[in-house]
């Protein structure tokens, strides 16, 4: 995907996990080590910029950038016992900005080709990507329009609707699953009721869990059930890159049948 | 119910949140934009009052094992308060002492397999020991 749009990525080395959630304790560091580390490393390859996919890492990456600028307690502890000197320039950023701002929508319009055919979609955000605005935000917490802006480049028809940061239950899905079915039920039928043909994504626990529990947690006699993408299978699939490789055949609720009709 | 006033577990609430209680003026706005409201004993705003009382009781409601850490209370405060600071301080406080809510051998294996590895680790940390 990142090389159709002409964008090189470095891996990279000794990569480890983030840690996925930011620990809202405030009287022990430890928890912010591993995404401290993380940032330290990016800090001193490439060109100081880290991408990131995942909606987890980018909020925990993020946030703990903006506790090591902003809390001296914290960066000198962090940088202390990982023995750096990290101020905090690593910028964080994610793919969706990556597209807007250095591939730009306009460019991006002209490569798709209006190919996704006015699927209508709603576009889902999530929590991770957009709160707390004032150390995350990829847009308006409470209305983002980013991947909007990206499905109108594609061609696709963006509907709104009330629900695109309501939590779809996140981890409780381990621990009280009948919240995620709620959950789930709500926003699915919040944007069958706007025209939503397929809901668009950019979380991979959201769109696990909206896709997974309408099959598994919700399903009901005629309850309407429709398609949950990522979003980057969408931009793939714009950008006319083989099917195989863009995973249509593995989720819950087939998407397949709604994008044939839209690609054929 | 134990009606022993005590500011013990307000200073332990203030001092791992680093946020004051007191600033809560009960409007109700993240109990009406909470997640996980259907599933709580107690709504955040009642957790609130219970802390700002001193009510150590606080400490035993389900509402904080079935929150989603989703900020939106955090975000919607009219009075600033990071509200979400103070579920995972009372998080806190339980999984230090080994009160736990999720364990490994409850979660049925098939969905182990199936869910993303980022549920797995989130939800582990904000709910295991």
């Amino acid at each position: 995907m990142v090389a159709g749009l002409d964008i090189t990525l470095a891996e990279l080395p000794q990569w480890t996990c983030c840690g996925v959630a930011f620990p809202l304790a405030q009287d022990n560091y430890i928890g912010l080590v591993a995404a401290a580390r993380i940032l330290a490393n990016a800090a001193k390859t490439g060109d100081g910029r880290l991408v990131t996919v995942c909606s987890f890492c980018y909020n925990v990456l993020k946030r703990v950038n903006y506790a090591i600028k902003n809390n001296p307690e914290a960066k000198e502890k962090l940088n202390n016992y990982l023995e750096e000197s990290y101020q905090g320039e690593t910028s964080v950023v994610h793919p969706l900005e990556v597209i807007r701002d250095e591939v730009g929508l306009k460019n991006l319009e002209s490569k798709a080709g209006g190919r996704l055919k006015g699927l209508k979609v709603a576009c889902y955000y999530g929590c991770m990507l957009v709160r707390p605005a004032t150390e995350v935000a990829l847009g308006d917490p409470e209305n983002p329009v980013l991947m909007e802006e990206l499905m109108a480049a594609l061609g696709a028809d963006p509907v709104d609707f009330p629900w695109k940061t309501k939590c779809c239950g996140s981890y409780q899905l381990l621990n009280a699953s009948d919240l995620v079915a709620d959950r789930v039920r709500e926003i699915i039928d919040a944007a069958v009721a706007r025209g939503a043909q397929a809901i668009v994504t950019s979380c991979p626990l959201c769109q696990f869990n909206l896709d997974w529990g309408q099959e598994k947690l919700v399903s009901q006699n005629g309850w309407p059930k429709i398609p949950v993408l990522y979003f980057a299978q969408l931009l793939g699939a714009a950008l006319e890159l083989p099917a195989e490789k863009l995973g249509f055949g593995q989720h819950y609720v087939d998407p397949r049948k709604i994008l044939l009709r839209e690609f054929s | 119910m134990d009606l022993s006033i005590s500011l013990g577990i307000t200073e332990r609430v203030k001092e791992i949140s680093g946020q004051n209680p007191f600033l809560c003026m009960q409007c109700g706005t993240c109990s009406a934009s909470c997640t996980g409201i259907g599933k709580m004993d107690l709504l955040p705003r009642q957790i609130l009052r219970k802390i700002q009382l001193g009510d150590p009781g606080v400490l035993q409601c389900s509402s904080i094992w079935v929150c989603t850490a989703c900020l939106t209370c955090t975000v919607r405060c009219p009075r600033g308060i990071d509200i979400a600071r103070l579920m995972e301080a009372l998080r806190a406080i339980n999984l230090r002492k080994g009160n736990e809510a999720l364990v490994l051998e409850k979660v049925p294996s098939e969905l182990i397999r199936e869910v993303p590895q980022m549920a797995l680790t989130s939800g582990f940390r904000k709910l295991s020991a």
